[in-house]
């Protein structure tokens, strides 16, 4: 039986083969992938009909190779090559993995991402249509595998698209850790000349319903838009395709699993809407700037983010802490954790460490004077900031700590409003 | 002619793929509008039917209501099978002798027409090479499958389609035969085999529309055709047979078409609005009415084929209309029909002549306000026209109520499916099928065998149960103590007769509503032969038994009344009686019987009529 499985595991995909089962059945079909949750014995065939189905291998299972399917249509030919340096008026579009940027290979099932910028607009004939787009490709990730260095990447390159002419920016990233990314770049990129525009898709584009054609349409709209000199985060604003918002990527966060309008702006409304292609932005939008823009790092990895719970210790959290130059906590309610936790975060703040309070409510402002243990914390040097969602004081902290080297420096640089990061009035109905 | 079966079963075991109950209702709770768009990793691979619904470029809206969670929204990712409607679907497997496979792999099938949120429909092969035994006949089936149902189209107005999601996800069981069907009596047999196998599972939704059976039909030297979605059981032999003859007729201009020399169709439409300032009413007064142009496209060749031949109902100058209504005409003018239309001689001869054409020549009009529209059109037309020479093209037909067919896409590819990888592979083991083995339910001929025994009922009434979807309510009605010949009764014969009202839903009274009304039989509130009207009755809304019991008027004589009204005739038929005895009953007794139109019982009537006739021949004897 193993040999069988080794073997027919050893052919090529695509390869067609008549297979007799466990029971002795004959079953024909083409070779294709696996499903990572098979069963060991199983060899999956795609029959004539169209459907997989899983053969389980036993004793007395054969087969013979009944010769290659048609070979898969040949790519089409790469579009010709654009001059180079002509980013002048167009857009950027920057690829770095993700749902947005990955294919489904019918035949075989299996999944992969987009690496050129023929197949992607191939993908997204629409891009090209309402001006000039140019694709680069950045990195290949899923985005839970996205990590702080390469937010310095992605605003490098933004800054260079943007010195190097181009009106806007559209970053195809991953959702699961978009908002993380976004306002990672709101505090790295400095004069902004023309929007840079996180973008994702909540569907996958394999199919005919997949939410990221829309909003990479809508991503565009808004990278094209002169006078926006911000990072925004461009998605679905419900479930219509009809309607997209326009977040400020400092204040937008990833609500809801699945959902296409999974991403919404926190403690305030969205800074404007795409609907019809037309962009339409509230007065908050930050213009742009002269330029030119560029990179402000570097950032420092040394910054850490723990979300308090009743079951925490102080043991573990001080673990956790030790080697951190910062540590953004994620308390309950106006900014709390349980007074057991005074005693490790006192002699945090003692070595230097910079310890910040944000609300795991995700709504809403901290506040240190409404209750003794507030006070407390206060008193122990806990920085408290606001209204800001725990993964921007993440980010922040992170380029705060490559920008100060003195913890009284990295807070005050915490409690500076950088890029709209901080919103005074909390209007009902605005929350989220 | 070959037909080979594809019955669709809606299941009762709650959603596939989600917790959502299996049911239709009307309320919904909110909407919102989607694009679908065709996509392949190849672009060129996209699927043929996949690539024809999105040149519709159509807008689709959805409404959501109490069956629905966000994975019909297409807004949460499918949960695991459901294991109830997986076991319904090896249990068929079983029954109809198919091997199952190993491990079952989730597919998402390809469907832009908008009637599923996510563009797929999730899809499982179950089972391969099973056989239906039916009587001394044999027939092969291909695959059993489990899938969803799609959502169901509640309107459709310009751009925008608008569809309810109750219905999307619902368990369907595919079952498919081989071409082995001979005939469209045939095919009925064993769509109603199939139909009473899947209900002895005991877990399938019952009703107008919880069957679906698509029709696979090509006549000798024709095509394949799909007619998808007949939903009337005892309308499929007509599908059939008139399919046949749909594709003989059009081999019929197939050969004629190759016996004369035409020249190729030129696709370029020829502007004739100017000719048809005239026409003063028609499907082509759009354009004398100045509100769009009225195009003709040249068929050489096609002179008097594009009407129905001699003996036979069936057109092509039909197909090229249906491909004018799928590019969103009305439909269109042939040359065949002319004069006619609102064209006559006159005009007819002046557009042969501004078109250029010969005898043996004809044409085709199309006029709306769109011009866009109107080429779309003729550009259909023409393709459709240029296949004729070569035959029947394979497609997906509509059924419609009058036992015809309608055009409704190309047949789908097979590029169409790619794996579900939301979804895990499911194993099938020997054990789970073991068990499934040892509580098999009772197949048809069985069942049939002991219903005639148990119930003492005949055989054409026992494949009524059976057949056409009675059991459950026989069985539930004779469990309530109900004579099961009076529940055969009322179950193959009045209640099959009983009409509801023009528009209305159709009557599909409640087992409860049943036992009342047999059990006024029983007590005497309403004589059996009063049963049809009461049940028409509640058939226009009558709340109650009792209620509708009143309303057929049967409520108001009484035994006296009967007695009172059997010696008024007898007296006054005192003649007849004497002169012809006890012959006199029968005459009599029909129009006793008419008087009392199912108020009181018939043999109570009998009984009372031959007392009277007794009292009234005692005197005379000695």
């Amino acid at each position: 039986v193993a040999d069988v499985l080794r073997a027919l595991r050893a052919l090529p995909m695509g390869q067609r083969v008549e297979l007799t089962d466990a029971d002795g059945r004959s079953w024909s079909g083409t070779i294709v992938p696996p499903h990572e949750l098979s069963g060991d014995a199983i060899v999956p065939l795609k029959l004539e009909s169209g459907y997989n189905v899983g053969v389980r291998v036993g004793p007395g299972s054969r087969y013979h190779v009944l010769g290659a399917t048609a070979s898969p249509p040949t790519r089409p030919a790469a579009p010709p090559a654009r001059a180079s340096g002509g980013d002048e008026g167009g857009v950027v579009v920057l690829t770095t993995g993700g749902t947005i940027a990955s294919r489904v290979d019918y035949e075989t099932g299996g999944v992969r991402p987009v690496h050129t910028e023929a197949e992607i607009l191939e993908f997204y004939p629409e891009l090209e249509k309402t001006g000039a787009v140019r694709v680069e490709p950045v990195f290949d990730r899923l985005s839970e595998n996205v990590v702080p260095r390469d937010w310095v990447t992605l605003a490098e390159r933004s800054a260079a698209a943007l010195a190097g002419g181009a009106r806007g920016v559209v970053i195809a990233h991953g959702t699961d850790t978009l908002g993380f990314t976004a306002s990672a770049l709101s505090f790295l990129l400095q004069d902004l000349t023309g929007p840079v525009v996180l973008v994702g898709a909540q569907r996958s584009p394999d199919r005919p319903s997949s939410d990221g054609p829309g909003n990479l349409a809508a991503a565009v709209a808004v990278a094209r838009h002169a006078g926006l000199g911000e990072v925004v985060a461009v998605m679905h604003s419900g479930l219509s395709d009809s309607r997209f918002a326009i977040h400020r990527g400092n204040r937008v966060r990833k609500m809801h699993s699945s959902r296409r309008d999974a991403f919404q702006t926190r403690n305030s409304e969205p800074l404007g809407w795409v609907e019809e292609g037309t962009v339409h932005l509230r007065p908050e939008a930050r213009p742009a700037a002269g330029g030119p823009t560029r990179c402000d790092g570097p950032i420092d990895e040394a910054g850490g983010l723990l979300w308090s719970y009743p079951g925490l210790t102080p043991e573990a959290a001080d673990r956790f802490s030790r080697p951190l130059r910062g540590v953004v906590l994620a308390g309950t309610g106006l900014g709390h954790v349980g007074t057991v936790h005074l005693d490790w975060i006192r002699e945090a703040v003692a070595r230097g460490t910079v310890v910040a309070m944000t609300t795991q409510c995700l709504a809403g402002e901290v506040d240190p004077y409404v209750y003794a243990t507030g006070r407390e914390l206060l008193r122990a040097g806990v920085t408290y900031l606001g209204d800001l969602l725990p993964e921007t004081a993440y980010t922040k902290m992170l380029w705060a700590l490559g920008h100060a080297a003195d913890p009284t420096a990295v807070r005050a640089l915490l409690l500076q409003d950088r890029a709209g990061e901080f919103e005074a009035r909390h209007r009902e109905g605005a929350e989220a | 002619v070959k037909v080979g079966l594809e019955v669709h079963q809606q299941l009762a075991t709650g959603k596939l793929f989600c917790a959502c109950p299996a049911e239709l209702v009307e309320a919904t709770a909110g909407s919102f509008s989607r694009r679908l768009r065709p996509t392949g990793g190849e672009r060129r691979a996209v699927d043929a039917a996949a690539a024809f619904q999105a040149s519709r470029g159509l807008l689709y809206r959805y409404e959501s209501g109490p069956s629905n969670c966000l994975v019909e929204m297409d807004e949460e990712p499918p949960h695991p099978i459901n294991e109830q409607a997986l076991d319904v679907a090896l249990t068929l497997a079983l029954l109809l002798e198919a091997r199952p496979v190993d491990e079952i792999e989730v597919m998402r099938k390809i469907v832009v027409d908008g009637s599923n949120t996510s563009g797929f429909q999730r899809t499982a092969l179950i089972a391969v090479d099973g056989r239906l035994t039916l009587g001394s006949r044999q027939y092969s089936i291909l695959s059993i499958c489990l899938e969803e149902d799609a959502a169901r189209k509640v309107r459709e107005s310009g751009e925008e389609v608008v569809y309810r999601l109750d219905r999307l996800g619902i368990p369907l069981i595919e079952i498919a035969t081989g071409p082995d069907i001979t005939s469209g009596a045939e095919a009925r047999e064993v769509a109603e085999e199939i139909g009473a196998l899947l209900r002895s599972t005991r877990k399938v939704r019952r009703g107008i529309g919880t069957i679906r059976e698509d029709l696979n039909v090509s006549a000798e030297g024709g095509a394949r055709i799909e007619i998808k979605g007949v939903q009337e059981l005892k309308k499929i032999h007509e599908y059939v047979d008139r399919e046949e003859g749909r594709q003989r007729t059009l081999l019929g201009v197939r050969d004629a078409l190759g016996r004369r020399s035409g020249a190729a169709i030129d696709p370029t439409p020829v502007d004739v609005s100017p000719l048809l300032t005239a026409v003063a009413s028609g499907p082509l007064s759009p354009a004398t009415r100045g509100k769009g142009p009225a195009l003709a496209l040249k068929l050489p060749g096609f002179a008097g084929l594009l009407r129905s031949p001699p003996g036979s109902d069936e057109r092509l100058g039909r197909e090229l209309a249906d491909q004018a209504r799928t590019a969103g005409l009305r439909g269109l003018v042939h040359s065949d029909e002319l004069p006619g239309q609102g064209v006559d001689e006159g005009l007819l001869a002046g557009l042969r002549r501004h078109l250029g054409l010969g005898e043996q020549d004809a044409f085709v009009l199309v006029a709306d306000r769109s011009e866009a529209r109107c080429r779309a059109a003729l550009d259909r037309i023409a393709r459709r026209a240029a296949v004729a020479r070569d035959g029947i093209p394979a497609e997906t037909r509509d059924p419609l109520p009058d036992g015809r067919t309608r055009y409704s896409r190309p047949l789908p590819g097979r590029d169409r499916m790619y794996p579900e990888t939301d979804v895990p592979p499911i194993p099938v083991g020997e054990d789970r099928l073991a068990r499934l083995r040892d509580v098999l339910p009772e197949r048809p001929a069985a069942l049939r065998a002991r219903l005639a025994r148990q119930y003492g009922l005949n055989d054409e009434v026992v494949r009524q149960i059976v057949y056409a979807d009675l059991l459950e309510p026989f069985e539930a009605l004779t469990a309530r103590g109900r004579a099961p010949a009076m529940v055969a009764r009322l179950l193959t014969q009045q209640l099959p007769e009983v009409g509801s009202p023009e528009g209305a839903p159709p009557f599909e009274p409640s087992t409860e509503l049943l036992d009342g009304l047999l059990r006024a039989a029983e007590d005497g509130r309403v004589a059996k032969e009063g049963l049809p009207a009461v049940l028409g009755a509640l058939a226009r809304g009558a709340p109650t038994v009792d209620a509708a019991i009143a309303g057929a008027g049967l409520s108001s004589m009484s035994h006296e009344e009967l007695v009172q009204l059997i010696e008024g005739l007898v007296s006054r038929q005192a003649e007849l009686v004497r002169a012809r005895g006890a012959d006199a009953f029968s005459p009599l007794m029909g129009d006793v019987m008419r008087e009392v139109r199912g108020r009181r019982d018939g043999r109570e009537v009998a009984e009372e009529l031959r007392r009277a006739l007794d009292r009234l021949r005692a005197p005379a004897r000695p």
